[in-house]
């Protein structure tokens, strides 16, 4: 064989393996489509029967006990635990009884191998929330997979199982940064009753040597359950901390959790040595909306740091009589101040409507302001 | 005897329109489906609807478009609003633009039951 000949046989031959490479590609993806056609097919069949038997529980459609291997049943089940509420999840939770299917999950959750398959356990475990299936997923909170042990503990909170939190909580000064977010976020499902733990956590490792990554995490999710009845002792703790992430991150929570009692602390932090920590109070006094901040947050327009003025002005904004405020800010001595303050005013649409009121010959003196400060080109570069 | 009362029900969980079918043909009334907010809006334009229950996020036009749009054309379907999103410029708002009730998702099937019930015997 000559040179050409053997190129045209090697041009043959990768020809022929991408054909088939490419002919077995089309033949998985049609399986595939079939697999999922038929799939959607039982899913749909299942709904119906599960639908009969939890709009009617006295309906006997018969429901074949090896459907608990069909992943197609599991869908079904979770689907319509997710569209209902209330004492019909008991009809629900029979069928999941009567068919064993967490025993049956949880004998997934606990063989060795395959990963796909312990990770499908625990999240339809999960989803299914039921009552019976807390055991098995607080034994899975230690698993040696992250994304196992995330689930698990979503399934508690989906629950609200409220003696899971504690060990949830514990785990977080053992869980890499995504993983520890992912678990807090998990305890945003229990609402109010983790907010105790929470805040015992807080109250025991802040300030520690090891850094405070685990403990500002708690506070994020305080801020987000945003029960009221833990402000005091947060504000108490915030009085407490030295590291000043966590006071920021307190600060932040506080701005979430809202109330009247957080305003007189947030404002004493608009004083604050630290401009990450006189920003955060601006910002969360914004949040709050109470207009005894008013002053406070005028004062801050003059702050030192361009993020403080902004994080006041933009404050303002929100608060009722702010905008007035805004609007005196106009005519400050101090060239910052005016420039935050006619950010916010345009950022808040307040530059549009003196604009339309002008149009319409109904500008008011403070538009007529608003608009020659814009016009005159007074903004700080 | 008196004809079976037409109800639409639009939402693209299948679960939810399983669900409510089964329930509401159970309880002798006569079901529509629709998968997406379009095909709600034409099927409203029939103007055969007693009653729709409308899912606020669909695909397509949102359940408070489609009452607008019937409203403008000048259909008055009741509609009940059902919606997974709990905030309350969307219930106020769905009920401004003229649904006569809102029920979160998930929902209580019996609850909501009663609901279709008094409605239909307004």
């Amino acid at each position: 064989m000559n040179g050409t000949q053997i190129a045209l046989l090697a041009v043959g031959i990768v020809f022929t393996v991408d054909a088939v490479l490419l002919l077995g590609l089309i033949t998985l993806k049609a399986v595939h489509r079939q697999r999922m056609e038929s799939h959607d097919q039982r899913r749909s069949a299942f709904l119906g029967v599960l639908s009969r038997r939890v709009s009617f529980p006295l309906h006997t459609d018969y429901i074949d006990p090896k459907v608990v291997n069909d992943g197609a049943f599991l869908d079904a089940v979770i689907d319509l635990r997710n569209t209902m509420a209330g004492p019909e999840i008991e009809t629900l939770a029979g069928i999941i009884d009567r068919y064993g299917l967490v025993k049956q999950q949880a004998a997934r959750l606990r063989s060795r191998f395959p990963l796909g398959r312990r990770l499908r356990a625990a999240v339809v475990l999960a989803e299914m929330g039921d009552e019976s299936s807390a055991p098995v997923l607080i034994e899975f909170l230690d698993d040696r997979e992250p994304e196992v042990r995330i689930q698990c503990a979503r399934g508690l909170g989906r629950m609200h199982h409220t003696p899971a939190i504690d060990a949830i909580i514990e785990r977080f000064g053992q869980e890499s940064p995504w993983v520890r977010s992912r678990f807090a976020d998990t305890l945003v499902g229990f609402g109010a009753g983790a907010v105790w733990s929470l805040l015992a956590y807080v109250r025991v490792n802040h300030d520690h040597d090891e850094g405070n990554e685990a403990v500002i995490e708690a506070i994020r999710i305080l801020g987000i359950i945003g029960e009221r009845d833990v402000g005091p002792a947060l504000i108490d703790l915030l009085h407490r901390f030295r590291d000043p992430e966590l006071k920021i991150a307190a600060i932040d929570a506080l701005g979430y959790i809202g109330g009247p009692m957080a305003v007189t602390p947030l404002i004493g932090f608009l004083d604050a040595d630290d401009w990450r920590i006189r920003n955060k109070a601006a910002h969360s006094l914004g949040e709050i909306g109470d207009p005894l901040a008013n002053d406070a947050l005028r004062r801050g327009l003059e702050d030192a740091n361009w993020w403080v003025r902004r994080s006041s002005a933009a404050a303002l904004a929100g608060l009722s009589e702010g905008l007035e405020v805004l609007h005196q800010a106009l005519h400050s001595g101090d060239l910052f101040a005016r420039d935050a303050a006619a950010e916010a005013l345009a950022d808040c649409g307040e530059l549009g409507r003196a604009r339309e009121r002008e149009e319409q010959g109904q500008a008011t003196d403070a538009d007529r302001q608003l608009l020659g400060f814009m016009t005159e080109g007074a903004l700080v570069p | 005897m008196s004809e079976a009362k037409k109800v639409l029900v639009a939402d693209d969980s299948e679960a939810v329109t399983t669900l409510l079918v089964t329930a509401l043909e159970m309880a002798g009334y006569e079901v529509t489906i629709a998968k997406n907010g379009n095909d709600a809006y034409e099927m409203g334009k029939t103007g055969s609807f007693d009653l729709a229950l409308l899912d606020h996020l669909m695909p397509g036009l949102l359940g408070i478009e489609v009452i607008a749009r019937w409203q403008a054309d000048g259909y008055e379907i009741p509609v009940i609003m059902l919606s997974g999103v709990d905030d309350e410029r969307t219930i106020v708002d769905s009920l401004d633009l003229g649904a006569v009730d809102f029920v979160r998702k998930p929902f209580r099937l019996p609850e909501l039951m009663a609901r279709i019930r008094q409605r239909l015997r307004d």
